[in-house]
């Protein structure tokens, strides 16, 4: 097949008109996939406007009333404010723990730091089912040989959730601290600053979009973490991917659809914040 | 890994702590994931019984009843059977815009990447959940097909293979386009103008000047989508229904039913066929990149 394009193209006229077909089946190529990745999100934005609660095409009218529905629907508040809650937690304690590792690992060389270093990012490469299950079985250990039950408990998810958040902010702040000139730090040395003021006032600026950008990432990872979290929440205390899950498959209507378009505006704005402070395309 | 010295920036020597640096982190990665694993493997080498669940022992059973029973061995077959399928048909997706995002100067460029890249933190039971109003046999796909007369019964797509493949090649094509975007974006451009004015067709100029050197990130994108698609729970739960069983919720479902054992083993049959396959391709194609 190709032989043949050879022979054929190789009497062809001139460059670029015989570019051009190629171009527009290259750019209607591209556009397919662009608007398959925007599909899903497309209909369930229509979903939510539909005037009918069964979700049946065509829709009979439009309405907003299923988002006074979504905003006053209890069970979905509750588990948005868990969400927010561990989210939030494991965030901060991920960054207490990581942005030392982070320093340590792109300024130091000790041995073993590749094992380290990818031991931090291994919480990204385990299927999130599996290890969900596998802390699920450890806190079942410690509750056994150490009377201490974290099983279904709030720290017990925080736990897990501060997993999902470590290898983001690892990967994001040792990219920006491989992009930091440390003669900066030499000049402010020779100045006369101390070396925890030179970290506060040189490094610490220079490195805050990787901060901010590891902690949006890592808030973001664990908000939208379903598989892990099914293994680690309790009675009572379920957060809003796994509400969204179990609503799911009882059933679909404008409602579900409606929480489901909050909680895209919430993750874009977020996105396009970080967006500003990193490019997002560098660091997926 | 104690203490390490290094160079001060005015030549005095700067003591520095890898240990307490790195060493919180570390111990909570650890704990929270090397020890867990290992116990479940354990478990997997542990007995069951339905009225004693887990029953303490050392025995492969699990494992050869995962290889031997027809419902583990449909449910292994299917789950790389939709793997392979999603990830060849995301890499021929994918290629074309990944190729215009990497080549477009439109100032736009970069909304057009955070619209791809938002989809991927939207979780996967909302994506799900819009491809369910599309797939119902009273859903837009089925109602649109009917209006223009090219079926006249309801089209159902929902709860069939078919619909799991659509739904997750959607959540793993942004991954495979922001891969090959960023390998394709480091080709110089003169390459491909050279191989032009050399009087290859545009077709000859991909396949021998554009695929051989974006092939490192062709198969870090196809092994990436390949793993994701392995693991998908909430696609395979919502658009495949009860009935349709891939590895990822057959763990949480046996785990459901306490067999723990069970479930455990299917999780390392599960991380161990990925990794022997994503070993696989990889030397397939550094072989492949060498000749």
């Amino acid at each position: 097949m190709t032989g043949a394009a050879v022979t054929h193209t190789g009497k062809a006229a001139r460059p670029g008109f015989r570019l051009r077909p190629g171009r527009w089946a290259l750019k209607a190529a591209a556009l397919v996939a662009f608007i398959y990745i925007l599909t899903p999100l497309i209909f369930i934005t229509w979903l939510s406007f539909y005037s009918q609660e069964i979700p049946s095409y065509p829709p009979q009218g439009y309405t907003l009333r299923w988002y006074g529905q979504a905003i006053g629907n209890q069970r979905f508040i509750d588990a948005f404010v868990i969400s927010a809650q561990v989210g939030i937690l494991a965030t901060l304690i991920g960054l207490v723990i990581a942005l030392p590792a982070s320093l340590g690992l792109a300024r130091l060389r000790f041995f073993g730091r590749g094992a380290v270093n990818n031991l931090l990012l291994m919480p990204l490469i385990v299927p999130g089912i599996v290890l969900g299950f596998a802390i699920y079985v450890m806190l079942v250990e410690v509750a056994i040989r150490f009377e201490w039950n974290m099983l279904n408990s709030f720290g017990g998810l925080v736990f897990g959730h501060v997993l999902l958040v470590v290898p983001w902010m690892v990967r994001l702040i040792m990219a920006s601290l491989a992009g930091f000139d440390r003669t900066l730090e030499e000049a402010a040395m020779n100045l006369g600053a101390n070396r925890l003021t030179t970290f506060r006032r040189v490094t610490m600026p220079g490195i805050l979009p990787g901060i901010v950008a590891g902690s949006m990432f890592g808030f973001v990872a664990s908000f939208g973490n379903l598989e892990l979290s099914l293994f680690l929440v309790g009675p009572g205390r379920t957060t809003l991917p796994i509400a969204i899950l179990q609503y799911l498959q009882w059933k679909i209507d404008p409602t579900i659809a409606a929480i489901s378009v909050l909680q895209i505006i919430i993750i874009a704005v977020a996105m396009l914040i970080t967006d500003r402070f990193v490019k997002l395309s560098r660091v997926v | 890994m104690a203490a390490v010295t290094a160079e001060g920036p005015r030549g005095g020597r700067l003591v520095l702590s890898a240990t307490s640096l790195i060493g919180p982190a570390t111990v909570v990665v650890a704990l929270g994931v090397i020890g867990p694993l290992l116990i479940l493997f354990r478990y997997s080498l542990n007995d069951f019984d339905p009225r004693m669940l887990m029953i303490d022992a050392l025995t492969p059973k699990n494992y050869i009843e995962f290889f031997t029973d027809p419902y583990f061995l449909a449910v292994f077959f299917v789950t790389v059977r939709v793997a392979l399928m999603t990830t060849v048909i995301c890499l021929i997706l994918g290629f074309p815009l990944a190729y215009v995002l990497a080549r477009t100067q439109t100032r736009f460029k970069n909304l057009l990447l955070i619209a791809v890249v938002v989809p991927l933190f939207v979780g996967n039971a909302v994506r799900a959940a819009g491809w369910m109003t599309l797939f119902g046999s009273r859903g837009f796909l089925s109602m649109t097909l009917m209006d223009l007369g090219i079926t006249t019964e309801p089209t159902e797509i929902m709860f069939t293979e078919t619909a799991v493949i659509i739904g997750i090649i959607a959540v793993n094509l942004p991954y495979m386009v922001l891969t090959l975007q960023s390998v394709l974006e480091g080709i110089n451009r003169n390459l491909e103008e050279a191989a032009f004015s050399l009087g290859a067709a545009p077709l000859t100029m991909v396949r021998r000047v554009l695929w051989p050197m974006a092939l490192p990130g062709i198969a870090a994108g196809g092994i990436l989508t390949f793993i994701l698609a392995m693991n998908a729970y909430a696609t395979p739960v919502l658009l495949g229904g009860p009935e349709f069983r891939m590895m990822a919720p057959v763990i949480y479902s046996q785990f459901q039913l306490n067999n723990w054992p069970s479930a455990a083993a299917v999780a390392f049959v599960l991380m161990g066929t990925t990794l022997l396959l994503t070993i696989a391709a990889s030397v397939a194609t550094r072989q492949r990149f060498r000749d």
